[in-house]
């Protein structure tokens, strides 16, 4: 058996949904093939068993010990023989399922790098997430269904053949007969499928408030509310238990109908065998296995049904991969690049008039603070518009860009693994100092696990200061030439903030940082301020420089102005 | 999977699971005696098709066949009505059992002290909360009764093959052991293969999330590279995971598939030689070779849901464990708080004993009187908040409200002291009504109105879809951080405590409108003592008093002016603030 994940994917094919699936089929063909070919003879097997019980039943009526020792044996063949194809189906359909799946995740995370920052511009990140969560098994589903779905097939033409073999009006009645009863069961299914659907995401709701108590417990405990909480919990989890039992309610009648409409088919076979038994047209054998067939072909059939449905799944699923595959980056690189090498000189921003001298540490002061980040973003491409000595950004290679520019800002995520994987991955060096830069040693020490410690999804376990700390270490250790901080120390306190507004200076010193902030405490420690108001550049000079001469920027960084 | 709260004993979770059916005695028998009833029902058929058989071997007249056929067809009729009923007489008692497990583990959560959910993370206590509730459900809902109707019509086959002729009924014996042995290997496997199973998976869906929903990151940092061989170390790690319970099911499939048929081909060679030798009739052969067939589906369908079965009990241990944590006891009688006065008294606190995080703290705060307390972060400043709340014991020392112990007083009556707002904003599902509203059930919406509007939340939460009737929190109308923090704020005017510590209650809010906030707070909780955590200097300029902490002890306590001029660590970072260059001391290296 191969092993899962294969290497890298390659290129998919993204023309359309048929065509992904089959790209993956041929991806794993031959375990594919494989899954086909045992889950045919595995059906094979099961349809034969009772045509092989009603020879040996025909052989013990007829006192004919050499047949029925042949017949019995024969029957203990099959059923090995369909233990050992069918564990061998499902050993190659695991596969299918797995590399469906696996390779849907690679090319998914592939793509995702490819896209970058666009991502979030070009697609709906949820939509993309539910690719991870549903999409991916809907696929591999439907890989997996290939094999049963073409065994049941086989299983229910054989089955049609023995029984229109032995009679043709009792086989037509059964061979027509099964499919009309499943139909009318399926139509039976769909209210209630949706009945189950509804009272499924009111279990959800359900869960997710319960969640939400957990979540809120500390505040709960600050300020009560308890009882309410409780109370409110209990009313929905009645009106849960009520929805479940109407849903019960219609479950029921189908469970009736279920054992109502084949038992009364079985037996409309078993009273036409029986007459037809009477005048010989059939032995009793014959109609033993007839009863059997009747009640055998459901499983095929259900098969067969449950194929076509997981198929059109998995082809929805397969049309939203494509689909995400097929976007393309609304931050192109130029077909003819201008040198990385070329990439030096004074960083400006046109648009706002910011410009960022080489060497020294500037700050940003926008009133509104968006206006501080959306320059940010241009000077670190993220949207077009700046320049580096005077060529555009546009003009280099993305790569060159990101290598020389970081912009580090709040909503960066932190990543799950141990907190030195995620800090220093490429093993640079520097934690320490970095840690020490950010005043986050104490963090790391606090740590059971010190730098080897998980670190929980989006840093959760970690407060709002502690997270933005961590975020300052990764950013001065991934030491790009041009360091652009967005507020990084709005969640500390003032003496840590101060503590790391001096230390990140000093840290930087002959480097090009740009921090956009409106603290005191960091400006004051900056070589020059640029004031932004409506999204330009109003006034530059030093902090104290700009507190002694513009009124409205005392305003913006002291808060003073309303006393 | 870290199982940080405790987890029941297996007699605790049997015992518990015996007596929720022992209270609902009649809903049980009833359940279970509609299946025996329409199984019962079921086995009559075959049995008549036997006679069927054994009518046309002896050319009885069509009279007779026609009779047997038609009987079958009642038969058929009288199962399909007993298994309607059945059916929902077991999904009612499921429901029941079910809402009643929930309920119960929800007040118990409710009622949990905080210390351990502090000591655990939220993290194991969601995860009972999310999967071991929905595993209980699909258990109950779906695997008990299957497995209770499984095995109901297994015994009952069992015995309707013993009726029709014990001897037919011993080569279902050939499969036993196999059965018995086979399935005992794979179940004490397959629990903790499957578990495993899960929670890799959920790392790779997990680690996709966060590639996608971090692109952003990912793109700056440069780490698609490390993105990729992470999710591909991801799946290999899952790839591995699958190849051990699948590796459990190649072993156990073919044990079972081969001793289901094991004893039809018993039944067929010594049923078949009984018959040649006339001590059973063809009917009997007849009956018992189908009933041999049909012992494979129930069977199949029994041993198919003992995993869930078991997962359920592992759920179910969970649950409980909750329970049996045992919680500090609420007090019961304790003196009545005179007046509104606290005092610390040399109050000393650890969280990990050894590892003292106060030491030996002094204060007295006067009712009306607003302290702010300063200092870096992690010397103690939010625990001395959390004791000031009563959320925590102090491992030494006392803290006293009007002369009463303050950890000695029931929970609902400490509120009526002090209630505490930290930075974390949690929106509860809900109306911003019922947000405000549920720390006082009955207040009205004059009263919600004026809270709203106390901490200027007012304007924005009318303009909402629908009012103060919209519905927020996870799903619903998203708030900014801001907003939530001013619903947190509104909710503690509404408590109307006489003391409330404020953590950094406005740190999310932009500085200036934190600043505009407070103010407002401060009027209308005029009166009220006010003990503000904060790390923006205005809030602390504003107070009555400031206390400094550093290290776990109040190193400066006094008001902001008395504080600057005393030119301590606290007028340094004043004076900073103001744009007044102050050497730095020797540890922080200067620039």
């Amino acid at each position: 058996m191969r092993n899962l994940p294969g290497p890298d994917p390659g290129t998919p094919d993204k023309r359309s949904a048929v065509a992904y699936l089959r790209w993956l089929v041929r991806r794993y063909w031959r375990s594919v093939y494989a899954a086909i070919a045992f889950a045919v003879l595995w059906m094979l097997g099961q349809a034969f068993v009772p045509a092989i019980v009603g020879r040996a039943i025909d052989a013990a009526t007829a006192h004919n010990r050499h047949d029925l020792l042949m017949w019995s044996l024969v029957l203990l063949a099959a059923g090995v023989g369909q233990a050992v194809s069918g564990v061998l189906r499902h050993r190659f359909a695991v596969v299918n399922f797995l590399g469906g799946m696996f390779t849907t995740v690679q090319v998914t995370v592939r793509q995702a790098g490819r896209l970058g920052s666009a991502l979030s511009r070009r697609l709906d990140t949820g939509e993309f997430v539910a690719i991870g969560t549903s999409d991916i098994r809907q696929i591999g589903s439907a890989i997996d269904i290939t094999a049963r779905g073409t065994g049941s097939l086989v299983a229910v033409v054989t089955v049609s053949v023995i029984l229109l073999t032995a009679s043709v009006p009792l086989g037509l009645v059964v061979v027509l007969g099964v499919p009309l009863l499943m139909a009318i069961v399926g139509l039976l299914i769909r209210p209630l499928h949706r009945l189950q659907h509804a009272s499924r995401e009111q279990q959800g709701l359900l869960t997710g408030r319960a969640a939400d108590l957990v979540g809120g417990l500390r505040v709960l405990r600050g300020v009560g509310g308890e009882a309410v909480m409780g109370a409110r919990y209990r009313e929905e989890s009645q009106r849960l238990r009520v929805a479940g039992v109407r849903t019960a309610r219609v479950e029921s009648l189908l469970e009736a109908a279920q054992v109502l409409l084949p038992g009364v088919f079985l037996v409309l076979v078993t009273w036409l065998g029986a007459h037809f038994a009477l005048d010989g047209r059939i032995t009793v054998g014959q109609l033993v296995s007839f009863y059997a067939y009747a009640a055998f072909l459901v499983t095929p059939l259900r098969q067969l049904t449950e194929a076509i449905d997981k198929l059109t799944r998995g082809h929805v699923s397969a049309r939203r991969v494509v689909e995400m595959l097929r976007s393309e980056t609304d931050l192109p690189d130029p077909a003819d690049p201008v040198p990385a090498e070329r990439f030096h000189g004074e960083l400006a921003d046109p648009a706002s008039g910011v410009t960022v001298r080489p060497g020294e540490l500037t700050a940003i002061v926008a009133a509104v603070p968006a206006e501080a980040a959306a320059i940010a973003d241009r000077l670190g491409r993220y949207a077009e518009g700046a320049t580096v000595d005077g060529i555009a950004l546009g003009a280099f290679e993305l790569a060159a860009v990101r290598e020389r520019v970081l912009v580090a800002d709040n909503d960066a995520r932190l990543f799950t693994g141990p907190m030195r994987a995620d800090l220093d991955p490429h093993d640079r060096g520097g934690l320490a100092a970095a840690l020490h830069t950010a005043a986050a040693t104490d963090i790391v020490e606090a740590l059971p696990g010190g730098l080897d410690s998980e670190v929980a999804e989006r840093g959760r376990t970690f407060s709002g200061g502690q997270q933005q700390r961590l975020r300052l270490v990764r950013a001065l250790i991934a030491d790009p030439g041009t360091l652009i901080l967005i507020e990084p120390t709005s969640a500390v306190d003032a003496h840590t903030e101060a503590r790391v507004a001096d230390r990140l200076a000093e840290a930087r010193a002959g480097r090009t940082t740009v921090i956009c902030t409106s603290s005191p405490l960091v400006l004051d420690r900056t070589d020059r301020v640029l004031f932004v108001e409506h999204g330009r550049v109003v006034a530059d000079g030093t902090h104290r420089d700009l507190l002694a001469c513009e009124p409205a920027y005392a305003r913006t960084v002291l808060r003073e102005g309303d006393q | 999977m870290n199982n940080l709260l405790p987890v029941a004993d297996g007699p605790r979770v049997r015992r518990y699971a015996r007596d929720l059916f022992r209270q609902h005695p009649r809903e049980l028998a009833l359940t279970v005696g509609l299946h025996v009833f329409a199984a019962v029902a079921g086995l009559v058929g075959p049995r008549l098709l036997g006679d069927l058989v054994e009518a046309i071997r002896h050319g009885k007249g069509v009279g007779v066949v026609d009779r047997l056929a038609a009987a079958i067809a009642a038969f058929v009729v009288v199962q399909a009505i007993l298994v309607r009923f059945a059916y929902l007489a077991s999904a009612r008692l499921g429901e029941q059992v079910l809402a009643r497990l929930r309920e119960e583990f929800v007040d118990r959560v409710l009622a949990l002290p905080l210390s351990t959910v502090e000591r655990a993370g939220s993290g194991d206590l969601l995860t009972r909360t999310t999967r071991d509730v929905d595993a209980l459900s699909r258990c109950v809902r779906l695997a008990v009764p299957e497995t209770m109707i499984a095995l109901i019509t297994v015994v009952l086959v069992v015995g309707a093959l013993v009726v029709t002729g014990p001897l037919l009924a011993l080569p279902l014996l050939v499969a036993a052991p196999v059965i018995v042995v086979g399935t005992k290997w794979y179940l004490r496997r397959a629990p903790a293969g499957y578990l495993r199973q899960n929670a890799v998976y959920s790392t790779v869906t997990d680690g996709l999330a966060e590639t996608v929903e971090g692109a952003r990151t990912v793109d700056a940092l440069r780490r698609e590279q490390q993105r990729v061989d992470r999710s591909d170390a991801d799946l290999r790690r899952s790839w591995i995971a699958e190849k051990y319970t699948l590796f459990l099911r190649t072993v156990w499939f073919p044990v079972i598939e081969v001793s289901y048929v094991l004893p039809v081909v018993a039944t067929l060679l010594i049923g078949g030689w009984l018959y040649v030798h006339g001590t059973v009739s063809l009917g009997q052969l007849t009956a018992a070779v189908i009933y041999v067939q049909l012992l494979i589906d129930p069977l199949d369908r029994l041993l198919g849901w003992l995993d869930e079965v078991q997962i359920g009990a592992a759920s179910l241990a969970r649950l409980l464990g909750v329970a049996a944590e045992p919680g500090e006891e609420p007090a019961v009688a304790g003196a009545d708080p005179a007046g509104a006065r606290i005092e610390v008294r040399d109050v000393r606190f650890s969280y990990v004993p050894g590892r003292e995080v106060l030491h030996g703290i002094d204060l007295t705060l006067e009712p009306g009187e607003r302290l702010a307390v300063v200092g870096p972060s992690g010397v103690g400043k939010s625990t001395l908040g959390r004791l000031l709340a009563g959320v925590h014991e102090p491992t030494r020392g006392t803290i006293t409200v009007g002369g009463a112990p303050l950890h000695d007083l029931p929970l609902d009556r400490l509120r009526t002291e002090v209630a505490l707002v930290t930075q974390e904003h949690h929106v509860f599902i809900g109306t911003v009504r019922d947000n405000v509203a549920m720390v006082r059930p009955g207040a009205g919406d004059d009263e919600v109105r004026t809270a709203l509007s106390a901490v200027h939340a007012l304007d924005w939460a009318e303009s909402l879809p629908d009012g103060l009737g919209t519905i927020v929190g996870v799903g619903g109308h998203p708030l900014s951080a801001a907003q939530a923090q001013q619903l947190a704020l509104a909710r503690l005017v509404l408590a109307d405590p006489h003391t409330l510590v404020l953590d950094e209650a406005t740190s999310l809010l932009d500085p200036r409108a934190a600043r505009d906030l407070e103010r407002s707070l401060a009027a209308v909780l005029h009166g009220r003592t006010v003990v503000a955590i904060a790390h923006r200097l205005f809030s602390a300029h504003d107070a009555d008093r400031v206390a400094v902490v550093e290290d776990g002890r109040i190193t400066e306590l006094g008001s902001h002016d008395d504080l600057v001029a005393a030119g301590g660590p606290y007028a340094a970072l004043w004076r900073s603030w103001h744009g007044e260059r102050i050497p730095e001391p020797a540890d922080h290296g200067g620039r």
